[in-house]
């Protein structure tokens, strides 16, 4: 008798195959109608070299129709990705690696006889610290009098939010939420400014792109032969233009957040001394989430301790920043992320299933959230007691700092709104925090009047 | 048939047409981008190569 599997709610679209679980593992199963496609990817060894080359997530066949369908025809079991995160929690460079590996792919796979079927950022995950393609069902045999099919999906997933960000000098992650299937060409062209027409590149995948896919010319296009020397074309047009693109060189918000903390006293290393005494007393933490994360100097001396640590903050700046950082020392235990705590991604999609919410998604064994709480309770309005039940849902361990109404950067926020904040004290905050948690250790750090505490959750 | 059916996403009208467009423009501009690399590789010793010079 089999046991029953659990079909995952976002893998539906492609009758390739589906990822499910079963018995708490991920597993892929590939469908008899994708066998000639799958056994060219192996066979032709384009599997292998993208796994050696990092590109591609591994993965272990095992011989079990562990669904009982019919449509089986094999079982992957691919490695385990710590932490799923979207295109819209991604910084700018983050999106643009992950554009520019895609396209690596599609020129690496023709010299396989393979294409890319698809190109969607979604197929891109954070493992071992880097970007890596995690679809293994993407590849499909190429036919060259073919043009690209996911050419639409690359412009509208990848390019639009690329090109919108460099040339606005805004984050616009929100806008990648707005359209989680990509931005549609004919949006992104209005938004783009009449300059960009004169680029080349820009002209042809977008403003020429919207331009013909709002008429109706089915027809003419199945007529026209492609080959590969003009996919190859398009592939380097596409790269060079990404290539260009970038964010303004701009301080972000808390870019000197550190530099002028660090004056205060020792508060920084007694801060830093206090959190690796108590990540490392608490020995079975495997995984964390530093929210609020700034350039991420707390989240490093998790990650050193190797706990697999998501680096969160709401400044793309940062993050961006940190990215670069990562990729530089090659960081394996770290996963930067764009996420505003007092708005969080939310659940998406078909049945609202889909694409999971930030919370749902980010079960650790500690959360940390350093400096935080008065942006929220303070910049944000946010009452103590849902400040609480947030981090409540998130770690079963809590390192958090609580930063007094005399603190500067409070007395600071409050020169531009009034003081509606009485209810904003230290006895207050443990108040609210004791009906989630236990307090476990709570320390001063050096003469900043901040408080540190560690705490464990009931139950 | 299968091929038909394994065409789960939507190329988007239009946009097999364009590919087409662009890599007839794009097949000019290379052209001309490989001549200009070419002669100032004649001036020029041991020039960068270009990372995104589409294959020969």
């Amino acid at each position: 008798m089999l046991q029953s599997y659990h079909h995952h709610p976002s893998s539906y679209r492609d009758p390739s195959g589906f990822i499910f679980e079963k018995g708490g593992l991920l597993y892929r199963q590939v469908n008899k109608i994708f066998k000639e496609d799958f056994d060219h990817f192996i066979n032709s060894g384009c599997y292998e070299a993208f796994v050696k080359k990092g590109f591609l997530i591994p993965h272990e066949t095992t011989g079990e129709n562990l669904t009982g369908t019919e449509e089986y025809y094999k079982t992957l079991k691919p490695e385990t990705v710590p932490f799923i995160s979207y295109a819209y929690e991604w910084s700018f460079n983050m999106l643009k690696d992950a554009a520019l590996l895609t396209l690596q792919l599609l020129k690496e796979a023709v010299g396989f006889g393979l294409i890319l079927k698809d190109a969607t950022p979604y197929n891109i995950q954070w493992h071992r610290g880097k970007l890596i393609f995690i679809d293994s069902l993407s590849f499909e045999k190429y036919n060259e009098q073919e043009p690209w099919i996911a050419y639409r999906q690359f412009c509208e997933s990848f390019l639009s939010p690329l090109l919108l960000m460099h040339y606005s000098k805004q984050p616009l992650q929100q806008l990648q939420l707005a359209y989680p299937e990509g931005i549609p060409l004919a949006v992104t062209r209005s938004l783009l400014p009449r300059r960009s027409q004169f680029s080349l590149h820009t002209y042809l995948h977008i403003h020429l792109h919207a331009r013909v896919s709002s008429k109706n010319n089915t027809n003419s296009s199945q007529q026209n032969k492609f080959s590969k020397q003009k996919l190859l074309n398009l592939v380097s047009s596409l790269e060079t233009l990404i290539h260009k693109l970038k964010l303004p060189a701009q301080k972000s918000t808390w870019s000197e957040y550190y530099d002028e903390a660090s004056q205060r006293n020792d508060y920084l290393e007694q801060k830093k001394q206090l959190i690796q005494q108590w990540a490392g007393s608490l020995t079975h933490i495997k995984t964390a989430a530093d929210l609020g994360a700034n350039d991420g100097v707390f989240s490093k001396l998790l990650a050193e301790q190797n706990i697999f640590t998501v680096a969160t903050d709401f400044d793309p700046l940062c993050i961006n920043n940190l990215y670069a950082e990562i990729k530089e020392n090659n960081q394996q235990y770290l996963q930067p992320l764009v996420i505003d705590l007092s708005n969080p991604s939310p659940a998406i999609g078909v049945n609202n299933t889909e694409r999971l919410s930030f919370i749902s998604r980010t079960k650790v064994d500690l959360a940390m959230a350093l400096a935080v709480i008065h942006h929220l309770a303070i910049g944000k309005n946010i009452p103590l007691e849902k400040i609480a039940s947030f981090f409540n849902q998130l770690g079963n361990y809590l390192i958090i700092e609580f930063v007094p109404k005399d603190d500067e950067k409070i007395q600071f926020m409050l020169k531009s709104k009034e003081d509606i904040y009485t209810h904003y004290t230290e006895e207050n905050f443990e108040l609210a925090f004791v009906k989630h948690f236990t307090i476990q250790n709570k320390q001063k750090v050096g003469s900043s009047g901040r408080t540190l505490y560690l705490m464990k959750r009931n139950g | 048939m299968m091929m038909m059916y394994l065409l789960y996403i939507d190329p988007g009208s239009g946009s097999y047409l364009v590919q087409v467009i662009a890599a007839a423009v794009l097949g000019v501009a290379f052209f001309f981008k490989n001549i200009k690399l070419y002669i100032k590789s004649l001036f020029f010793r041991s020039p960068k190569k270009p990372k995104d010079n589409p294959p020969a």
